[in-house]
């Protein structure tokens, strides 16, 4: 097997901005920040408290996921009655009405996605936390599909702002925002933040210094 | 520091030719792109983000969507989903979807501009660096194709009532997500800092 040779042990390290490859001033074994000679961000090792970071607002994310999925994110007033609608109420209308693929491609990105982000991130802390070795290359495959599919779960706050702007006929319905779209939004904002602090490098340091 | 270029994804370093005129490298260990650029010219870039900034200013000029429930016809345009939101007291949730679907693709064809023009001047714009560490703070929620999908999730479900007119920012609005994949595409960051140095030499 090749031997590998990592940027720290070089004392070399990559902005996280504009990934020019920086020496660093020392051996850095220890997280040193500084600042990058191309694009000026600050420059680390490894992200400072990365693991910490990620951990607060993903905990964050799991507990607002809970009022997500149960409180409304949408009312519907018109004069006979008053309907509330919750994330998985709007998929099965859609099932209803025969909408079949969008109701899939709502139920994956609303539902799916951020549980799979809640999942993948906190079994990712849990196992650089343990120490657990081994199935890197899924890990870091895991990672990635995280990162990048982060941004479709804003698909249904983005439809319910649209409805809202669009059905205010007094006489005849009005659709208003529920508190659930609020914890919704938090969820894909916190989410999104909470991937963008991950360090995918300690997936890798768990492997070889582990 | 020509000579070894290191992976931002799992810290792999590796030996790098340095003259690599256009080129897209991935990491050996773990797969990750780290270093890619296209030989494109600056122009291109440049005409695409002018593009972008022209379909961004029609798709807030026109109706997204029109919604006729028995006569009675109501329009929205892209900053008026920001507007409902707004005035139904939700405003992180509408600061959310301004700014992902207004304000950061506003900001990424602004920022392109600023940063590429001086460069074909061969001058350097006032605060470059800062410009440039925003832009790339803020691409990830540039979310103009999942604004397009979301007006179409919200256009199918109003067409169970009643009527759904498009309007003429839906189309222009989608070309714009277009152009604006196309300017990531394009303009990646190495590329970038490649023109910098190139126009400069």
């Amino acid at each position: 097997m090749t031997r590998f040779v990592t940027g720290r042990e070089l004392g070399l390290m990559v902005c996280t901005r504009c990934r020019a490859t920086v020496r660093a001033a020392v051996r850095a074994t220890e997280p040193v920040s500084y600042g990058c000679p191309r694009c000026g961000a600050r420059v680390h090792s490894r992200k400072p408290e990365s693991l910490a970071t990620t951990a607060a607002l993903l905990a964050t994310a799991a507990l607002l996921y809970i009022p997500a999925n149960l409180l409304p994110v949408m009312q519907t007033r018109s004069f006979m009655d008053i309907e509330d609608d919750t994330i998985l109420s709007g998929v099965l209308t859609l099932i209803q009405e025969g909408e079949w693929p969008l109701a899939l491609l709502v139920f994956v990105a609303s539902i799916v996605v951020p549980l799979l982000k809640i999942v993948a991130l906190g079994w990712l802390l849990l196992s650089l936390h343990r120490g657990w070795r081994g199935h890197v290359h899924a890990k870091s495959k895991l990672f990635r599909l995280v990162e990048y599919i982060g941004r479709w779960s804003m698909l249904d706050v983005f439809a319910i702002s649209l409805l809202v702007a669009l059905v205010q006929i007094r006489s005849l319905a009005t659709i208003h925002v529920g508190l659930g779209a609020l914890a919704f939004g938090a969820v894909v904002v916190l989410t999104m933040l909470a991937a963008q602090s991950f360090d995918e490098r300690l997936i890798w340091d768990a492997e070889t210094h582990g | 520091m020509a000579s070894v270029i290191v992976c931002h994804a799992c810290d792999l370093a590796h030996r790098r030719d340095p003259v690599l005129p256009a080129a897209r490298v991935r990491c050996v260990r773990c797969g990750a792109e780290i270093y890619r650029t296209n030989g494109a010219s600056i122009d291109s870039a440049i005409a695409i983000a002018i593009c972008a900034g022209i379909l961004l200013v029609l798709s807030n000029l026109y109706p997204l969507v029109t919604f006729d429930l028995n006569g009675a016809l109501r329009d929205t345009t892209l900053l008026g989903a920001t507007v409902g939101l707004y005035r139904q007291g939700y405003v992180p949730v509408a600061a959310l979807v301004l700014l992902t679907s207004f304000l950061a693709p506003l900001f990424e064809i602004s920022a392109v501009l600023y940063l590429l023009l001086p460069i074909r001047r061969r001058e350097r714009a006032l605060a470059q660096n800062p410009a440039f560490r925003l832009l790339m703070r803020l691409r990830p929620w540039v979310m103009s194709e999942v604004f397009m999908l979301g007006a179409l999730v919200a256009m199918v479900k109003l067409a169970a009532l009643s009527h759904v007119i498009p309007g003429i920012s839906l189309y222009s609005y989608g070309a714009l997500m277009l152009a604006l994949s196309a300017l990531t595409f394009i303009a990646p960051s190495e590329q970038f800092w490649h023109w910098a140095q190139g126009f400069r030499e």
